[in-house]
């Protein structure tokens, strides 16, 4: 095998166009990552453990292997003492293998693997493999995970402990002492799917000088890239990952996924190997952190709060991946957006028999924003304060200090609590409605940070055609990035943005990029694309006046430039490239978040956090039956500051989509356990929000910075964490009960007014 | 690998799954079919395609013939939906099969095979039991006709057999009758329903001259407590009363309890939902 083109013929040319893909989208034509073939490929599918908790005894796959088309079957043991495998692995700890082979720690956990001529043939073979399991006590409650005697899954880990981190900003305890009034509750939500409409999917072939190369629908090209070299212990450039747009991810493909299976297969049967995953294995593939938030609120009778105290739990699931660090991203969080004197924060992370947690969009936050959130209305029912009013005595504001002991800037918060409440009418009465409905407004505000060390790499190629094409490892899932890229870099080129091709993602031709996440990439990619973009514009200038020192700097309009010469002269950039000899010029650019940036103090949390904050806020009106508790978002309104704004039609689309998407954690989405086994690991067991659940009226409002050389603010993610406290508000505020368990389904709210106990006062 | 087979006749499609022993189904729409197969619950060697019978007058459409509506094994829940006969006799029924999933399923999915899934979370079934219909099969020789209320049995059973072809569905006309259907959703308004409730009426200078209730989604099959609905024989369908039936048919259910819904609530959405359903025939007849 080659890595040449007619080796797999259905390899695209590594351009295309990505700003007008939204025609394609609708008609079909797309290309999405799921829909990549490379010749010659066998299929895999994966045994999966049954038992929550176990040690393997016995694996028996004689039969399997007789099934017609069966290829191979490889067994944990086996890849155990394989030695150019690595053990286990993890971006974190070391504490996963890739294949099971002494315990199975989850049910879905991959015990082998069967490749064989077609996806069928592998199934039909994988339900014939026997593995026997002698099984052990589990757990997958992340509160009893960390009780004394739990079941233990990690003997390195014996506490089921998986990331402990403590913030203290000043002295909370004394000062919650000294308030005037004191609000305590605990908040829980459970863990949930990302049901990205697209399954997770990957091909990966061995070359035979060695080389491992993967087509892979991840969100984190580069990581994925060092995780397999590390594993098959390859050197990085070794192993090339191809990315192709997905068809949505919201962190479910953000670690190692398949990639190491099919490379395993592809070694086994040297062949190209894919495996694309059935729905319910997509369940049992990534989830959100279940977690448990206690809050615990000093405040003065004016509402001005005075110290907070958080202790939460998360939920890891079986495996660590990166939960031990991001944890501490959570726990940052937690406070909320306001200027608080004294706050103390603590945060364990604990390992369970569940499906291994990462990142869900606005990671880690929602568990805490709705702990904090649904505490502040608390807080002004016990003030006898209008909740909004409480919000705007407190919000941070340019200056204030926050948790971590940074000084804020570029806070927007009060314009953003104004437009959200004036987005939903929050003065104006509901209006007449039946008996038998109740509605109320409720609202809520985040604070997120993005991932910060992190950097970024761009290069702008213009061909020997005067195409201009970016090369960036930013992952197109949706959200719209390629078309942002494309924008920025035609911007600085001065040329319209449908003519700027955006690469398809491949590790050896698309530069560094830290992962496609934590709505960073329109700050730190983009950053690095107009970087190239002036590079390549520079290097233009230079071709255009070589030779003639003293011309001034030429302009640039659609791909050509125009020299005083001294006539102004226009010269076409394919021309200007002929005229010298070149193939190709690239311009380069580089985002690095500065030095120090990230660390922060591992007692107290305190440094510097992140290199950019993200802020949304979120209003709406909700109508509760009372007589059934079911709940209809009437209004919903989003409110995002966006920095420098690259398209207020996608800044727009992300606010609005966001709070659509959320409202599916809200009313209907959890990830049921019934001992260790997912009970409804499909799309109609798990429902997630159709068109008809969304709020009839979906506004939004984007604070932008008119400052041209401000930065891009991410606003992916802005109005997620705040839908679950929004709507828990509106239905207090509609029916007098406040529930602390996600998601809001109409049994716990019918449930709730028939227990008089549970209401406010 | 599976076959596929269009059948032109009623009786080769019969045949093809007699033959089958077992190993051959009926497909219609497949919106349910297909997910079995995926799920690896049903495995067939060959699905006998019955969209494409020619041989059955009616197998498509939606008819009146004389005081009975028919409804053709071939017709989706789509054109249920949207038939104005059907909206104009039978309206609970095109109420019903018009809140069934979402779009692509009713454009697919036909009302026969909707009856044969027999799925306790359906829409239709109740709907089919109040309003007294039949169900029509072919065995391959004969037609015969079943009562709705006979055909369900248990969770995903039925009184057919396997080799028996629904080839429509027979409700009656009666003058002067009402008709309405709750579904009542505690998730997606595209889920399955957690109960739905299928009331059927006749009034007679104001007083009821025959109510039929009777509850889907709470238990294997459609329930219904004639005992409690005849008690309002002749009686002003007013708020009392009408709390009163609900009351009964609450106290009366024994739910299930499922991801939609504990028992607890179901039996409250029934109290509410029959309440609120008797309204709505009320509130219809006074139009
Ligand atoms: C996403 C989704 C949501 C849904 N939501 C709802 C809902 O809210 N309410 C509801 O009521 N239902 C719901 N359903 C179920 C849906 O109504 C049924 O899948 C559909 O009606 C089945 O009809 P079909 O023609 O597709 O049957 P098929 O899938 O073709 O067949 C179903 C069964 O019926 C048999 N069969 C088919 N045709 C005949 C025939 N003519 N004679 C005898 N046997 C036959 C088949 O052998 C098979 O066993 C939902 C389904 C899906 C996929």
């Amino acid at each position: 095998m080659t890595d040449d083109a007619t080796t797999y013929p259905g390899r695209e040319p590594l351009a295309r166009r990505m700003t007008a893909d939204a025609w394609d989208r609708v008609i079909g034509r797309f290309g999405f990552a799921v829909d990549r073939r490379i010749e010659g490929s066998a299929h895999a599918f994966a045994v999966r453990s049954s038992v929550p908790h176990g040690t393997i005894t016995a694996i028996d796959s004689n039969e399997a292997k007789t099934v017609p088309g069966v290829l191979a079957v490889i067994t944990g043991p086996d890849v155990r003492v394989d030695p150019s495998v690595a053990t286990t692995h993890g971006e974190t700890r070391q504490d996963q293998p890739v294949l099971a082979f002494d315990k199975v720690r989850y049910v879905g956990e991959p015990v082998a693997l069967v490749v064989a001529e077609t996806r069928t043939a592998a199934e039909d073979a994988a339900a014939l493999v026997d593995v026997e399991i002698a099984e052990l006590d589990l757990v997958v409650d992340h509160e009893l995970a960390g009780q004394p005697g739990a079941p233990v899954l990690h003997e390195a880990w014996p506490d089921n402990e998986c990331g402990t981190w403590t913030l203290r900003h000043g002295d909370a305890e004394a000062a919650m002492a000294r308030a005037e009034v004191v609000h305590r509750a605990t908040y829980r939500s459970p863990a949930a799917n990302h049901a990205p409409m697209e399954p997770h999917v990957a091909t990966a072939a061995w070359l035979p000088d060695g080389r491992l190369e993967v087509w892979t629908s991840t969100q984190a090209p580069y990581p994925v890239r060092r995780r397999l070299a590390e594993i098959f212990g390859l050197a990085e450039d070794r192993v090339r990952v191809c990315v192709d747009p997905l068809g949505g991810g919201f962190g479910s493909k953000l670690d190692l996924r398949l990639e190491a299976l099919v490379a395993l297969g592809s070694r086994a049967v040297r062949r190209p190997v894919r495996m694309e995953l059935r729905r319910d294995e997509v369940f049992v593939t990534s989830a959100k952190h279940a977690a448990t938030v206690t809050i615990t609120t000093g405040a003065d009778r004016d509402g001005t709060l005075r110290a907070r105290i958080v202790d939460i739990v998360y939920n890891g699931g079986a495996y660590a991946l990166s939960t031990p660090r991001s944890t501490r991203t959570g726990m940052i969080r937690s406070p909320g957006p306001y200027a608080i004197p004294d706050v103390l924060c603590r945060v364990v992370g604990r390992y369970t028999n569940t499906v291994p947690a990462g990142p869900f969009r606005g990671a880690m936050t929602g568990q805490v924003c709705w702990a904090h959130e649904s505490a502040t209305d608390e807080l002004a029912a016990l003030l006898g304060m209008d909740p909004l009013e409480l919000r705007m005595r407190n919000v941070l504001r340019d200056g204030d200090l926050f948790a971590t002991g940074e000084a804020m800037h570029g806070m927007r918060y009060r314009e953003l609590v104004d437009a959200a409440a004036k987005g939903v009418d929050w003065d104006a009465d509901a209006g007449p409605t039946r008996p038998e409905l109740a509605r109320g407004k409720g609202m809520a505000v985040v604070l997120k940070s993005t991932r910060t060390p992190s950097r970024s790499e761009a290069h702008i190629v213009l061909d020997a055609t005067g195409r201009v094409t970016v090369r960036t490892s930013t992952v197109e899932m949706g959200q719209g990035a390629h078309a942002s890229m494309a924008q920025l870099a035609a911007a600085r080129l001065e040329m319209p943005a449908d003519d700027v091709l955006v690469s398809t993602i491949d590790t050896h031709r698309t530069p560094f990029d830290t992962t496609t996440s934590s709505s960073r990439s329109t700050l730190t990619m983009g950053t690095a694309v107009e970087r190239a973009a002036d590079d390549l514009r520079r290097r233009i200038d230079e071709l255009a006046t070589a030779g003639r020192p003293g011309t001034a700097a030429p302009t640039h309009s659609n791909g050509a430039v125009t020299v005083a010469l001294p006539e102004p002269t226009v010269l076409r950039y394919e021309d200007l490239l002929a005229g010298a000899g070149l193939d190709e010029l690239v311009g380069t650019g580089c985002y690095q978040s500065p030095p120090g940036a990230g660390e922060m103090d591992p007692e107290t949390t305190q440094g510097m956090h992140t290199v950019s904050w993200h802020q949304g806020a979120v209003a709406v009106e909700v109508e509760v039956d009372v007589e059934t508790g079911r709940v209809r978002v009437l209004r919903a309104h989003g409110a995002s500051f966006a920095g420098r704004a690259v398209d207020e039609r996608r800044i727009r689309k992300q606010t609005e989509g966001g709070m659509i998407f959320g409202l599916g954690q809200v009313l209907m989405e959890e990830v049921v356990y019934d001992d260790g086994q997912v009970m409804n690991p499909n799309l109609s067991d798990y429902q997630i929000p159709s068109i008809l659940d969304a709020p009839e009226r979906v506004g939004s409002t984007v604070l932008t910075d008119p400052d041209p050389d401000a930065h891009p603010h991410g606003v992916g993610e802005n109005t997620v964490p705040p839908m679950a406290p929004a709507i828990a508000n509106a239905i207090c505020a509609a029916t007098g009960v406040r529930i602390r368990d996600l998601p809001l389904t109409p049994e716990k709210v019918l449930r709730a007014i028939h227990e008089p106990a549970v209401r406010t006062p | 690998m599976v076959t596929f087979v269009r059948c032109a006749t009623a009786a080769d499609a019969v045949a093809a799954v007699r033959d089958g022993d077992g190993t051959a189904k009926f497909v219609g729409g497949g919106t349910a079919l297909v997910l079995l197969l995926q799920m690896r619950l049903v495995q067939v060697d060959t699905l006998v395609g019955v969209r494409t019978i020619g041989d059955v007058p009616g197998w498509s459409g939606i008819e009146q013939r004389g005081n009975v509506l028919w409804i053709g094994g071939g017709v989706t829940l789509a054109e249920v939906a949207g038939s104005a006969l059907v909206r104009g006799y039978a309206p609970s029924l095109a109420r019903a099969a018009s809140v069934v999933g979402n779009v692509r399923v009713r454009n697919a999915a036909t009302l026969a095979g909707n009856i044969a899934e027999a799925d306790y979370a359906s829409d239709p079934p109740a709907v089919l039991v109040s309003l007294d219909a039949s169900v029509v099969v072919h065995d391959g020789a004969r037609q015969r006709a079943v009562l709705a209320r006979d055909v369900f049995t248990d969770f995903y059973t039925t009184s057919l057999d396997e080799s028996d072809l629904v080839i429509g569905v027979a409700v009656p006309l009666v003058d002067g009758s009402v008709s309405a259907y709750r579904k009542f959703a505690s998730r997606s308004m595209e889920d399955r329903p957690c109960v739905g409730v299928a009331v059927s009426a006749r009034f007679e200078d104001g007083a009821v001259g025959a109510l039929e209730v009777v509850i889907g989604a709470v238990s294997g099959t459609p329930q219904r407590w004639p005992e409690i609905t005849e008690r309002a024989w002749g009686r002003r369908l007013a708020a009392p009363l009408m709390a009163t039936i609900a009351d009964r048919y609450a106290d009366a259910v024994d739910p299930i309890a499922d991801i939609r819904g504990s028992a607890w609530y179901r039996r409250e959405m029934v109290r509410v939902n029959v309440r609120r359903a008797l309204e709505e025939v009320a509130a219809s007849a006074d139009d």
